[in-house]
C-alpha cells in the first residue's frame, strides 16, 4: 500500500496509489489547511476517481476540484495543498485565477494547527503545509487569518481602498474620496416604511380579501376555490437631509453627500432580502445650508458624484461661510417642512452644531421639526471623541430633540448612521421643555447623561435629566413592524 | 432500471473528452475542468452547483448539457418568496370542486381518495423532473438558488439527496430515473453549507481572450474572426477598468452581434461608440470609458 505523496514523488503522471487512501490523505491535508473537507467528501472523491477512471494527475486534479471545494475563496488553498502533495502544477490553473480579477486577495492563510492529525499515510504533509503558510503569510498579520477566511473573496475589494475606510473624512483627498464610492455602493440606505390606509392584494397577507375572493368565485360557480388575501400597503417615507456646508464641515459634507448620491442609486448589492424587507428605500430630499438654505435635490440627478458635488457648489454659493443653523431650519420649516415635506419623514441633519446665531432660535425650530418629523437623526463628526459633550450653544439646544446622534466621521462609522436611519421610532411622550428626553446612540449613552450635569451647573436645571431613552429598536417593537406588513 | 440508464450514459460518454465533444457540438465550449465537473455530475448522479460572475454561461451550461444528452431541460427559476407550491406540485382545486359538483348532480358518493389522485395533481418543475419517464434522465436546472429564501434551500435537500418528494396524500414519490440537477448561483448571498455539501462544485471563471474569441465565433457565425478577436480583447480591456458592472461573455456576444448588424468588419472606435450600450450598462461606467477614450479601449492608440 503506497500513499499519495510517494506515488507522485516518482515524477511520472501515473497514479499508482490506492484510491481510498489517496482520497483520505488529500482530505486530511485539506482539512488541516482549513477547508471543510470531511470524510464524506473524501468518499465522493474516491467515487469520482473511479467513475472517471482517472489515471493522470490532471484528471485527479479535476476530480478533486469538483468534489473537495465549495467556494471560490477555497480554490487557492486547494491548489497549494494539491501542489504540495502531488508536486505538479496543473494545466488550466490560470483560468482559476479569474474570480479574483480586479481585486487583490490574500491567500486564505491559516496557521496549521500544531497537533494536526498527522498519521501514518500523510506523515510528512502538515509540516510542509506549515512551511508554505509561514512564507506566504509574512505580509499579513497573524491574527487576521481567521477573519479573512470568513470573508468571501469576491467581497474583498482592493485593500488600498479598505485602508481608507478607517480614515477620517477630513483627511481624505478628493481622489481618495471618490475611491470610497466603490465601497459606499455596497451600502443601502433604508428607513422604516409608513403604513398607509389602503390595502393591496398580497398572497401571504394576513387579511381576507372578501371582494376578490367572491369575484373569483363567480368563475367557479360561486364556489370560493382560491382565497384572496390582502395586506396593508407600506410606502417609503421621505428622507430629508439637511447638510451643513460651512468651512469646518466641508469634508464631511462632501463625503456624506457622496454617500447619499451613491447609495440612492446603487442596487443595494447586498440585496434587500429577509431582514431588511421591513425597511424600504427612501425618497430623498437634500438641502444644504451655511448662511442660507439651498435645495439640492435636482443636483442629485447628475451623472457622477463629482459632477453632483460641482453642481452642489454652484447651487449653494456659501460653501465655507459662517453657520446659522437656526435660521436655516426656520426657512426649511416655513417653506418646505411644515407644508408636507417634513411630515412623517426621517430627517438627517449633518452638522457640527457650531451655531453663530442665537441658540434659542435653533431650539425652537428643532422643537417644531420634532413635532412633524418621524425621527431626527443628527450626524455630528465631533461626537467621535468619547469626551465630547454637547456644550456648544447650538448642539446643547438641539440635543433634546434628536432621536439619535451619530458621528459618521469615517467610512466605518457609517454603519452606525445607517442603523440609526433604519430604526423605527418609538411612540414618544410629547416634549415639553422641562421634561426632555435626550438622544442616545450606542456609545453616546454616557454623553447623553452628561449635559444634565452641565446644564445643572449653568443654572438651567429645568433642562436637566435627559432620561437615557433607548432609541434602538427593542425586540417586541421590531416584531410589531414585521407583523404590520 | 437506473442501472440500465447509467450503463447507457456510460456508453454514451465513456470519458470526459466524449462529453466535451458533445457539448462542443451543441455550441458550448466548456473548459477541461468544467467538462470534468459536468462529467462527474452525469456519471455519479450527484447534483452540481455552478457559481460564477453573471454572464459567464452557467445557465447555458445546463442547456448545453440537456442538448448533449438529448433529453428535456426542466427549469426552475428561483425568486424571493418562492414556495413549495410553485416549485413542486399543487392540487388542482377547481377540478376537484367540479368533480364534487358533478358527483352531487349524479348522486354519487365521493371519497377522499377519489379526489386526491394523480389526475388532480399539477406537477411543477421539480416533480416534472422526477417523473420524467426517460429513457435518459432529465436535466433539472435550479437557476439562481441564491435568490430564493433559506427555507427553500432546506426544502431542496430531500429532493437532491434522495431524488424523492413526499406528497402527504399520495406518499413518497421516488424518481424512476433521478434527474441530473444543476444549481446556479450568482453569490448574492452565501448558500447554506448543508446544500453545498450535497453538491459537486465548479466555479466558472472568466476565460482568457483567445477563448472568448472562440466563443464569439461560435455564437455569432456572422462575425469575422478578426472582429471576434478584437471584441474579446476590448472586453478584457474593459474588465480591467474597474467598472461597476464588468462585461461578461454574454455582453461580449451581444456586442459582437450588434457590430455585425451594423456591418462592421473590424472594431473601430466609431463602431464601438455606436454599440457601447450593449456592453456598458451604467452611466458611471460610460463616463469611465469616455475618460479612458474609446480608441484605447478598441486598441487603436
Amino acid at each position: 500500500m503506497t500513499d499519495g505523496p510517494d506515488g507522485a514523488g516518482g515524477g511520472g503522471p501515473e497514479l499508482t496509489a490506492d484510491v481510498a487512501v489517496l482520497a483520505a490523505g488529500l482530505g486530511v491535508a485539506l482539512r488541516s489547511a482549513g477547508l471543510p473537507a470531511g470524510p464524506d467528501r473524501s468518499e465522493r472523491l474516491a467515487r469520482a476517481v473511479t467513475v472517471m477512471r482517472a489515471t493522470t494527475i490532471a484528471e485527479l486534479h479535476a476530480c478533486a476540484l469538483a468534489t473537495m471545494v465549495s467556494d471560490p475563496s477555497q480554490i487557492d488553498t486547494f491548489e497549494r495543498v494539491f501542489a504540495e502533495m502531488f508536486g505538479a502544477t496543473v494545466p488550466g490553473r490560470p483560468a482559476i485565477a479569474a474570480p479574483q480579477q480586479g481585486m487583490t486577495v490574500e491567500p486564505a492563510d491559516e496557521p496549521a494547527p500544531a497537533d494536526s492529525p498527522s498519521q501514518a499515510t500523510t506523515g510528512e504533509l502538515p509540516p510542509a503545509v506549515r512551511q508554505v503558510d509561514a512564507s506566504s503569510s509574512s505580509s499579513a498579520g497573524d491574527g487576521d487569518g481567521d477573519d479573512l477566511r470568513d470573508v468571501p473573496a469576491i467581497r474583498r475589494v482592493a485593500s488600498a481602498t479598505e485602508r481608507l475606510a478607517g480614515r477620517d473624512f477630513a483627511q481624505l483627498s478628493p481622489g481618495e474620496l471618490s475611491q470610497l464610492a466603490t465601497l459606499m455602493r455596497e451600502l443601502t440606505i433604508a428607513i422604516p416604511p409608513r403604513r398607509t390606509r389602503r390595502y393591496r392584494p398580497r398572497k401571504d397577507g394576513d387579511r381576507l380579501d372578501m371582494r376578490r375572493t367572491l369575484r373569483q368565485a363567480r368563475r367557479t360557480g360561486g364556489e370560493p376555490v382560491s382565497i384572496a388575501r390582502r395586506a396593508v400597503r407600506a410606502r417609503s417615507r421621505r428622507l430629508v437631509v439637511l447638510c451643513d456646508i460651512s468651512g469646518s464641515m466641508e469634508p464631511y459634507a462632501r463625503a456624506l453627500l457622496q454617500l447619499m448620491y451613491v447609495a440612492s442609486r446603487s442596487g443595494g448589492t447586498g440585496g434587500l432580502a429577509g431582514s431588511l424587507r421591513e425597511a424600504s428605500r427612501p425618497r430623498t430630499e437634500v438641502f444644504t445650508f451655511a448662511t442660507r438654505l439651498t435645495r439640492l435635490t435636482p443636483a442629485l440627478a447628475a451623472a457622477t458624484p463629482e459632477t453632483m458635488l460641482a453642481k452642489a457648489g454652484e447651487a449653494a454659493p456659501d460653501w465655507a461661510g459662517g453657520t446659522r443653523i437656526g435660521a436655516a431650519l426656520r426657512e426649511f420649516n416655513d417653506r418646505y417642512g411644515a407644508r408636507g415635506m417634513g411630515r412623517g419623514a426621517v430627517v438627517l441633519i449633518i452638522s457640527d452644531g457650531w451655531e453663530t446665531g442665537d441658540p434659542a432660535i435653533l431650539g425652537a425650530q428643532m422643537a417644531r421639526l420634532h413635532r412633524i418629523a418621524y425621527r431626527i437623526v443628527w450626524a455630528n463628526p465631533r461626537t467621535q471623541s468619547s469626551r465630547y459633550r454637547p456644550e456648544v450653544g447650538g448642539m446643547a439646544a438641539a440635543w433634546p430633540y434628536c432621536d439619535a446622534v451619530v458621528s459618521a466621521h469615517n467610512f466605518e462609522a457609517l454603519d452606525e448612521l445607517l442603523a440609526a436611519l433604519r430604526t423605527p421610532a418609538i411612540r414618544r411622550p410629547p416634549l415639553v421643555p422641562g421634561s426632555t428626553t435626550g438622544p442616545t446612540a450606542a456609545h453616546h449613552a454616557a454623553a447623553a447623561a452628561q449635559p444634565a450635569a452641565h446644564a445643572a451647573d449653568s443654572g438651567r436645571a429645568a433642562h436637566s435629566a435627559p432620561r437615557a431613552a433607548v432609541t434602538f429598536p427593542t425586540e417586541p417593537l421590531a416584531r410589531r413592524w414585521t407583523s404590520w406588513r | 432500471m437506473s442501472s440500465v440508464v447509467s450503463a447507457e450514459l456510460g456508453e454514451r460518454f465513456p470519458d470526459v473528452a466524449a462529453l466535451a465533444a458533445a457539448l462542443d457540438k451543441t455550441g458550448y465550449l466548456a473548459g477541461d475542468q468544467l467538462s470534468s465537473a459536468l462529467f462527474l455530475a452525469v456519471r455519479m448522479g450527484q447534483p452540481i452547483l455552478l457559481e460564477g460572475e453573471p454572464g459567464v454561461g452557467k445557465t447555458e451550461a445546463a442547456k448545453a448539457l440537456a442538448a448533449a444528452l438529448d433529453t428535456v431541460l426542466v427549469r426552475l427559476q428561483c425568486y424571493e418568496g418562492i414556495a413549495a407550491a410553485e416549485a413542486l406540485y399543487e392540487w388542482n382545486y377547481p377540478r376537484q370542486l367540479l368533480a364534487i359538483r358533478l358527483a352531487e348532480a349524479t348522486h354519487e358518493q365521493v371519497k377522499d381518495t377519489d379526489l386526491f389522485r394523480e389526475d388532480y395533481l399539477l406537477a411543477r418543475p421539480l416533480l416534472t423532473a422526477l417523473d420524467h419517464p426517460g429513457p435518459r434522465p432529465a436535466v433539472l436546472l435550479i437557476d439562481e438558488v441564491d435568490r430564493a429564501d433559506d427555507e427553500f434551500e432546506a426544502f431542496l435537500f430531500e429532493m437532491l439527496a434522495e431524488a424523492s418528494v413526499t406528497i402527504p396524500e399520495l406518499g413518497t414519490r421516488r424518481a424512476m430515473i433521478p434527474p441530473i440537477a444543476i444549481l446556479t448561483s450568482n453569490r448574492t448571498r452565501d448558500l447554506h453549507d448543508a446544500l453545498k455539501r450535497r453538491c459537486l462544485y465548479h466555479w466558472i471563471g472568466y476565460p482568457d481572450a483567445a477563448r472568448v474569441a472562440q466563443i464569439i465565433r461560435r455564437r455569432v457565425p456572422a462575425a469575422s474572426s478578426q472582429l471576434a478577436g478584437e471584441v474579446a480583447a476590448a472586453v478584457s480591456r474593459l474588465r480591467g477598468l474597474d467598472l461597476t458592472k464588468p462585461p461578461g461573455i454574454s455582453e461580449a456576444i451581444t456586442w459582437a452581434s450588434a457590430l455585425t448588424v451594423f456591418g462592421a468588419g473590424t472594431l473601430s472606435a466609431e463602431a464601438a461608440g455606436q454599440t457601447m450600450s450593449t456592453v456598458v450598462k451604467y452611466p458611471e461606467d460610460e463616463q469611465a470609458v469616455k475618460e479612458v477614450g474609446l480608441a484605447s479601449v478598441v486598441g487603436h492608440d
